[in-house]
């Protein structure tokens, strides 16, 4: 066991140091943001000397040591837009990206899995319909689109929910989310709804007509029990797999949704690092998106060991 | 069937809580006078000299002075400098400071604080530094009294000091360590003061019940909101979730017009969209180097159309960088019509009867209807036989290419301006080889500068810039495109919101009705 | 019915010339009888038919030129609008394009990125995940910490970086795609490849003296054809969504080219006054999905392992 773990923490190491390495290659390769960070009345002269003072000019290697030795102690850097510590601008948004990210995934989870289950548990009727209708609609249809939507109806229409931005009260200390957090967490819920959905009605499907369900309800089981404890168990694996990748995309904040709803997030940030080449900030996002990445999957596999014995650690 | 029953409801319980939690108390709010105001991208800075732009520069107007002030008649007026000298064919600048001013701290200003700024502003890093280079010298006469001394003469420092520089007190800023610090927590001796920045989300200002112009501010609180999406910030002000919405389109103009809790401003910015040639690097040796070329391409352009259907008419066909408003405009100068039987004769002239094969790039995701501008022109340029081969690519790229002087001989931009001079954006344009942003040089356009800026008078400068105008109507650096009218949407309880053409706004003269 | 089949498909000898025609008549006779039973997978098929006929004859089927600019009759509303026109029945965008035009050429550009990206995706990441379940070891672990590399990379970044160094192309979104899939079919491929080790078919083979090529090209790609063709059709509905998500970043192919992605970019300033800018395209995407996805769900049933396990 220790051995597992010892191997798997190097793995994670290794993946983000990979992970930051190709961004930082990718980033450099996309030229300097030196022209972007002077007045448009700037000589070239100007140009050149930010280049020079903020270190673009050195060679990648020498840049991205520079950084690994910075990150090691924990410092990633500036931003270059904001002039602020680039890792206190992510962890600032966290609260935000997290609430966002959990109230899309609780959405998705309570809406998509008992609708898989009812189609699935009644194929070819109307409830199956819905099923596969929610399925494949949640699957297709473009969230940024039916944000906007939502908006105009919800918001400015019925007035049920304010227009944009991210409103708080303080509940036990913590900064809780009002309303304002239910038509962004829906719209992004959409694509993990429809997933859900329609996974849970094929793994019902899948081992509905197996010999041991036969089994159990011949023996006359409440069919309650059969669902929580034979097919919930066996949908568990696929259901687990989209929840952690899922999860850590939504970890990493949706662009999509942040900016219509104006939501405060790590996607947001990430975007206007990335267009507005603010390295710092983009190595930071990247460092902190793969730790989550590497976590997620560590608790996914153990979720999957918990939920079927039968698979082996190597 | 307990486990899963219990499982249903820890998934359930947030997910209803969150449903009917509300924000705040409506009564609170309606005793203070709350401005809310949209922003369209998150301020990188709140302090003027580092903002990125309007977004970011227009809060801090709010947190800053400057020594002096454009008044809404466009005079110069006192700020923290109650009087001022030029002297020496606008070589030398005496500011009288005003006294008993505080900062936001409680800190006395004085003329520390200027030379300080100075200084500060002249800094590698500062992004808007051109607005203090150019003085050479600063000496402190005494506690209230600064003299600025400038390599040459400067007729337009005064403006760009009333519109870029942000006096900060020097003894907070050794406080807290210098640049980051003091940027994180700015304090100024403005209308208002920075109560909370949350990034991304919002950034709150209270009224600064010690500011030394009284009877100012007239509001208590300003929430300035960042809200990048057009359509949102339209449902915004629409639900009365917004006091000010800013950049819109005419069509939201359109459709808030019958509202009664909404009032709609329009005005013409003070900015110019054209398409540049490049005659330093990427355009030599091309058909453009011909005059005759460049003039048929501007009679090839029909832009009066560009501006009925994709500005629905909201716009001014501009006649060079020089418009309404600046310094020297002429209304008798009158813009390149759209004619392509003369544009294919002067093609002819030229030496391409038959056109020629040339490239071209526009940015994405920067201005506003900008790809479709550009798209339009491809097309009106291929109806006289110019086979253009455009290309599209992001801001950020866009901008560093051009700033290297590596994008295609043809390329769509746009250029604003603060002050009455237009003289900033046509150094940038023209500047050659000195200019980061310029694909252009000529000679001739280029001693006119030097000698524009160097004459202090206003009427003798007005003539000049008058003369560049015609020249650069005859051999045009640029496709000339137009000036477009920006619409604002504000709750009608709002009075006294008055915007400048650079989309600067200062709110203490603002109030609100009940 | 399944002895017929068991006698065409599986004969692994030489096939006599009759028989073999019987055998395709008879696979087409009895696709069409599965599709037939499951009408959803029929509905799919038709679907994704017409959105093929729509991008095959693009030419003769779309009214205009797409490109086809006309500023003095730009946003003009659909026919059943007030001022529509029945020249352009779904209106005209900004440009003074027509939609229905751009909307069926669009076709083009959703299907080219979809095909071509998963048959990128696929194909890559099948071989690499054979190679790296089948050899195993070190191998699969090298391999597989590749695999995650990919899926960590902040998607943004990537794109933005290969728009900024290799421009704006339909070719460059196509390899984003089937770059950035290329994992889930290596774990997939990869998972299959392991199921079959464990349940000790490889073993089997091997110690009967099957060489390697052998044992993949005969049992172990021949199962694998079920699941990764399901994923394939799956993931190039996602794609055609990827493509719109592309577009509203203003990454995805140049925006004179009609794309849907675009074409909802454009559409979505206009949202609330001409809504049917962005509305058609919209309902494109949506229908393309459906019919791709109800065609994959149809396939997946029809290749499900138990059925066919249960066959041999």
């Amino acid at each position: 066991m220790k051995r597992y773990i010892i191997s798997r923490l190097l793995q994670a190491i290794a993946l983000v140091i990979g992970v930051l390495f190709i961004v930082f290659i990718m980033l450099h390769l996309t030229g300097d943001p030196a022209s972007l960070m002077v007045s448009r009345n700037a000589s070239p002269e100007d140009i050149e000397k930010i280049r020079h003072e903020f270190g673009f000019d050195k060679p990648i290697i020498v840049q991205f040591a520079n950084f690994l030795k910075g990150a090691f102690i924990g410092d990633f850097g500036m931003s270059l837009r904001y002039r602020q510590p680039a890792m206190k601008l992510i962890i600032e948004r966290l609260p935000a990206t997290i609430q966002l990210a959990t109230a899309a995934l609780l959405f998705s989870l309570i809406i998509g899995i008992p609708i898989g289950l009812l189609g699935g548990s009644n194929p070819n009727t109307g409830l199956d319909l819905v099923a596969r209708t929610t399925g494949l609609i949640g699957q297709t249809i473009p969230s940024f689109w039916l944000a906007l939507m939502l908006i105009v109806v919800f918001a400015v229409k019925l007035r049920w929910f304010p227009t944009f931005g991210r409103e708080t009260v303080k509940l036990l200390g913590i900064n809780f989310p009002t309303k304002s957090i239910v038509l962004p967490a829906f719209a992004l819920s959409l694509f993990t709804t429809g997933q859900l959905a329609r996974f849970t009605r094929s793994s019902v499907l899948e081992i509905k007509n197996e010999d041991y369900i036969r089994t159990a309800y011949s023996k006359g089981l409440p069919r309650r029990i059969i669902y929580v404890r034979h097919i919930l168990k066996n949908a568990a694996i696929p259901i687990i797999s989209i929840v952690g990748v899922q999860f850590s995309y939504l970890l990493s904040g949706s662009i999509y949704i942040e900016t219509i709803f104006s939501w405060p997030g790590l996607g947001q940030l990430l975007a206007e690092a990335v267009f507005t080449r603010d390295f710092g900030l983009v190595q930071a996002t990247a460092f902190f998106t793969s730790v989550v990445v590497v976590v997620l999957h560590l608790l996914t596999d153990i979720a999957y060991g918990l939920a079927d014995p039968r698979i082996k650690y190597r | 069937m307990g486990r899963f029953k219990k499982f249903l409801w820890l998934l359930l319980l947030p997910s209803l809580l969150m449903l009917f939690v509300n924000a705040g108390s409506k009564e609170e709010a309606k005793k203070e006078k709350v401005l809310r105001v949209a922003l369209t991208a998150n301020p990188n800075s709140i302090e003027t000299a580092t903002g990125d732009e309007r977004n970011a520069t227009n809060v801090g107007s709010q947190i800053f002075d400057s020594l002096v002030w454009i008044d809404d008649e466009g005079k110069f007026t006192p700020m923290l400098a109650e009087s001022w000298e030029i002297k020496n064919n606008a070589t030398e600048f005496i500011f009288h400071l005003r006294k008993g001013v505080k900062f936001h701290n409680g800190n006395p200003f004085n003329a520390d604080d200027v030379i300080f700024t100075w200084k500060r502003g002249t800094g590698e890093n500062i992004k808007w530094r051109d607005a203090f280079t150019g003085i050479k010298s600063a000496e402190k006469i005494d506690d209230y009294t600064v003299r600025f001394t400038t390599e040459k003469p400067n007729a337009i420092l005064l403006g760009r000091i009333a519109d870029v520089w942000a006096i900060l007190d020097k003894e907070y800023y050794e406080e807290v360590g210098g640049e980051d610090g003091y940027l994180a927590k700015p304090i100024g001796t403005g209308p208002f003061m920075l109560k909370e920045w949350v990034k991304g989300d919002r950034i709150v200002l209270v009224k600064n019940p010690n500011y030394w112009w009284k009877g100012y501010p007239k509001v208590d609180k300003i929430i300035f909101r960042p809200i990048p999406e057009l359509s949102t910030r339209v449902a915004a002000i629409q639900s009365g979730d917004i006091d000010i919405a800013i950049r819109l389109t005419s069509e939201n103009a359109e459709q808030l017009k019958g509202n009664p809790k909404i009032k709609v401003i329009s005005y013409a910015k003070d900015r110019v969209y054209y398409i540049a040639f490049n005659n330093l690097t990427t355009g030599k040796g091309t058909p453009i180097e011909n005059k005759l070329v460049r003039q048929a391409m501007n009679w090839a352009v029909d832009v009066d159309s560009i501006i009925k259907s994709l500005f629905n008419g909201y716009a001014n066909p501009i006649t060079g960088f020089i418009v309404k408003g600046n310094l020297g405009y002429d209304p008798s100068i009158k813009p390149y019509g759209y004619d392509p039987e003369k544009a294919k004769k002067l093609l002819a002239e030229a030496g391409y009867p038959n056109g020629f094969k040339i490239k071209m790039a526009a940015p994405t995701g920067a201005y506003m209807h900008f790809e479709q501008v550009c798209q339009a022109i491809a097309n009106y340029l291929k109806d006289v036989g110019i086979d253009v081969d455009l290309q599209f690519m992001d801001s950020g790229k866009y901008w560093d290419l051009e700033a290297k002087k590596q994008l295609p001989p043809l390329f769509g931009d746009s250029w604003s301006n603060a002050i009455i001079d237009a003289y900033p954006r046509l150094l940038g344009a023209l500047g050659g080889w000195n200019a980061s942003y310029s694909s252009w040089y000529d000679p001739k356009i280029d001693q006119m500068l030097q000698q524009i800026v160097q004459t202090g008078n206003d009427k003798d400068r007005a003539k000049l810039y008058i003369k560049l105008q015609k020249y650069m109507l005859d051999n045009p650096p640029f496709i000339y495109l137009y000036q477009p009218v920006t619409f604002e949407a504000i709750n009608a309880n709002v009075k006294n919101y008055k915007p400048r053409a650079a989309e600067s706004y200062y709110l203490k003269g603002v109030t609100i009705s009940d | 019915m399944d002895d017929k089949k068991a006698n065409n498909k599986n004969v692994t000898g030489l096939m006599i010339d009759e028989e073999k025609k019987k055998g395709i008549f008879y696979f087409f006779y009895y696709v069409g009888r599965l599709l037939w039973k499951d009408k959803t997978g029929l509905v799919g098929l038709l679907i994704f038919l017409s959105v093929i006929i729509s991008a095959v004859f693009s030419p003769y089927l779309a009214p205009y030129d797409p490109l086809k600019q006309n500023l003095k009759i730009s946003k003009t509303p659909p026919v059943w609008y007030k001022n529509g026109s029945i020249h352009h029945i779904f209106g005209t965008d900004d440009l003074g394009r027509d939609i229905l035009s751009r909307i069926i050429y669009g076709s083009r550009v959703s299907l080219t990125v979809g095909f071509f990206g998963v048959l990128i995706a696929s194909s890559l990441g099948m071989i690499i995940g054979l190679v790296s379940g089948y050899v195993g070891g070190k191998l699969d672990s090298v391999i597989m910490g590749a695999v995650n590399l990919i899926l960590a990379l902040p998607y943004l970044v990537f794109v933005v970086f290969i728009a900024a160094i290799l421009g704006r192309s339909l070719l460059n979104v196509i390899l984003i795609f089937g770059f950035t899939d290329i994992p889930i079919f290596v774990r997939v491929t990869r998972g299959e490849v392991m199921q079959m080790r464990e349940e000790g078919f490889i073993e089997a083979a091997q110690s009967v003296g099957a060489t390697t090529s052998r044992i993949l090209f005969k049992h172990i790609i021949p199962n694998l054809i079920g699941p990764i063709v399901t994923l394939a059709t799956f993931e190039m509905s996602a794609m055609i969504f990827y493509e719109s998500g592309l577009g509203f970043l203003g990454l995805s192919v140049p925006p004179s080219v009609p794309s849907w992605g675009n074409m909802l970019s454009v559409g979505r300033q206009y949202i609330t006054i001409y809504p049917w800018i962005a509305a058609y395209p919209g309902l494109a995407i949506v229908y393309t999905g459906l019919g791709i996805n109800l065609l994959g769900d149809w396939l997946r049933d029809v290749l499900d392992p138990r059925l066919r396990r249960a066959k041999k």
